[in-house]
């Protein structure tokens, strides 16, 4: 914890922070709607107010288009993300390494994507990863429907929040990398 | 043995954003339709392109809310036991009352059987209501349903589906021996591959018509004030 937040009090490992965790929150929002979204963003006949206020408004999908469990895990992966991101700077900076938290925390992120969605309404990135018919029929496999993967994606983010933390806050020594007893 | 590590280090989390590359590519194509089909889809989905082009046009048979002639046309595909799809209704009721004149909400079917057993005998009790009452009671019934039952396959619908037929004033034996009936099984399923078709991959599924004729997806129960914004940018587009 200690090493999270004396990060996290440096400017620019704060900044990370913040930009990863929105784009990661924003992407996850927008996923069902991408092609909308592109659609809109590639019209020249659409004004630029209009390009920018319905990406904006489809940020509050959050709270419609979302049960209370994938909310939950989409908000904790994106802030946990931008931890994870704003530690792997400060690593690099301290050390320069990424370190082997950051390919959990990468893994953490691309499970946990798996399971963002609709779980009801069988829209989760997983049946667009596996065609429709073929999605939804595992996904009706598993009791919460696809939200193991994103509850998966917060442990695994949470672990490599811990191992990034730990390898900050470890003591500047000499480490011989072979020691043969 | 320094440098070593540091390959190490680095090739892990290299591979990891390859394989998250892989990923996106897998879930752009997938969205986008193109090449989309896979080989667990079943027959017959060969040619899924997810293109909006293939949505079936909309005629006399469809049931709409609203003038038929209006500018804006909103095309639902929706599933009776998808909470989201019970919220949207709500949303799209209230699109329907600001706009009146203006757009068109027309109602079609995509049960999804795996996630809700329950999904496809109330799609028929819905065009069982249109057969009985016409357009008006389809609505009726769509609208008493969604505000009654709780969504996720937990309606006994032995007993509410007769129970809103009798409350909208439909001839509960007609209803009864309509609901037993196979006759509206392939009108369903037609409208199921025509979701998919058009690249729905879940409920609800919706696709937005412009005057001009230009076609906006809508995924999922997105929040009034989008679909209001959506509305307004294809009634400008004449």
């Amino acid at each position: 914890m200690r090493g999270v937040l004396t990060s996290l009090a440096n400017t620019r490992s704060a900044v990370v922070a913040l930009t990863v965790a929105a784009t990661v929150f924003a992407i996850a929002v927008w996923l069902p709607n991408l092609r909308l979204l592109f659609a809109i963003w590639t019209d020249a006949s659409v004004s630029l107010g209009d390009k920018l206020a319905l990406p904006i408004s489809l940020l509050s999908s959050i709270a419609t288009n979302f049960t209370l469990l994938s909310a939950s895990y989409t908000i904790a992966i994106a802030v946990l993300a931008g931890v994870n991101a704003a530690l792997i700077v400060r690593l690099i900076q301290m050390r320069g390494v990424f370190g082997s938290g950051a390919a959990v925390g990468a893994s953490g992120i691309f499970t946990g994507a798996i399971g963002l969605g609709c779980a009801a309404c069988g829209s989760l990135i997983l049946t667009s990863l596996i065609g429709t018919v073929g999605g939804i029929s595992i996904l009706a496999l598993l009791p919460l429907r696809g939200g193991e993967f994103g509850i998966l994606g917060v442990v695994l983010l949470g672990v490599s929040t811990y191992l990034l933390a730990k390898q900050i806050t470890k003591p500047f020594v000499c480490e011989p990398a072979n020691i043969k007893v | 043995m320094e440098p070593q590590l540091k390959q190490n280090n680095l090739a892990i989390p290299l591979a990891i954003v390859i394989a998250g590359a892989l990923i996106a590519a897998a879930v752009y194509f997938g969205n986008a339709g193109a090449g989309g089909a896979s080989a667990l889809q079943p027959q017959g989905a060969e040619q899924f392109t997810g293109d909006l082009e293939q949505m079936q046009p909309i005629t006399a048979g469809d049931h709409i809310r609203g003038n038929p002639d209006a500018p804006v046309k909103i095309v639902e595909y929706s599933d009776t036991e998808c909470p989201f799809c019970k919220a949207f209704h709500a949303t799209l009721q209230e699109a329907s009352e600001e706009y009146r004149d203006d757009v068109a909400w027309v109602y079609r079917h995509f049960p999804l059987d795996q996630l809700h057993t329950k999904a496809r005998k109330e799609a028929v009790a819905l065009e069982c209501a249109a057969e009985l009452g016409g357009n008006d009671a389809f609505w009726k019934y769509a609208d008493r349903w969604f505000e009654l039952t709780p969504s996720n396959d937990q309606t006994n619908i032995e007993t509410v589906l007769p129970q809103i037929a009798k409350e909208i004033g439909l001839d509960e034996s007609k209803f009864a021996t309509c609901l037993d009936s196979k006759k509206f099984d392939a009108h369903i399923e037609d409208n199921v591959q025509n979701a998919t078709a058009t690249g729905g991959n879940g409920t609800p599924w919706s696709i937005v018509i412009a005057p001009s004729g230009k076609k906006y997806p809508l995924s999922g129960a997105q929040p009034y004030e989008s679909v209001k914004q959506l509305i307004d940018l294809a009634l400008k587009d004449k």
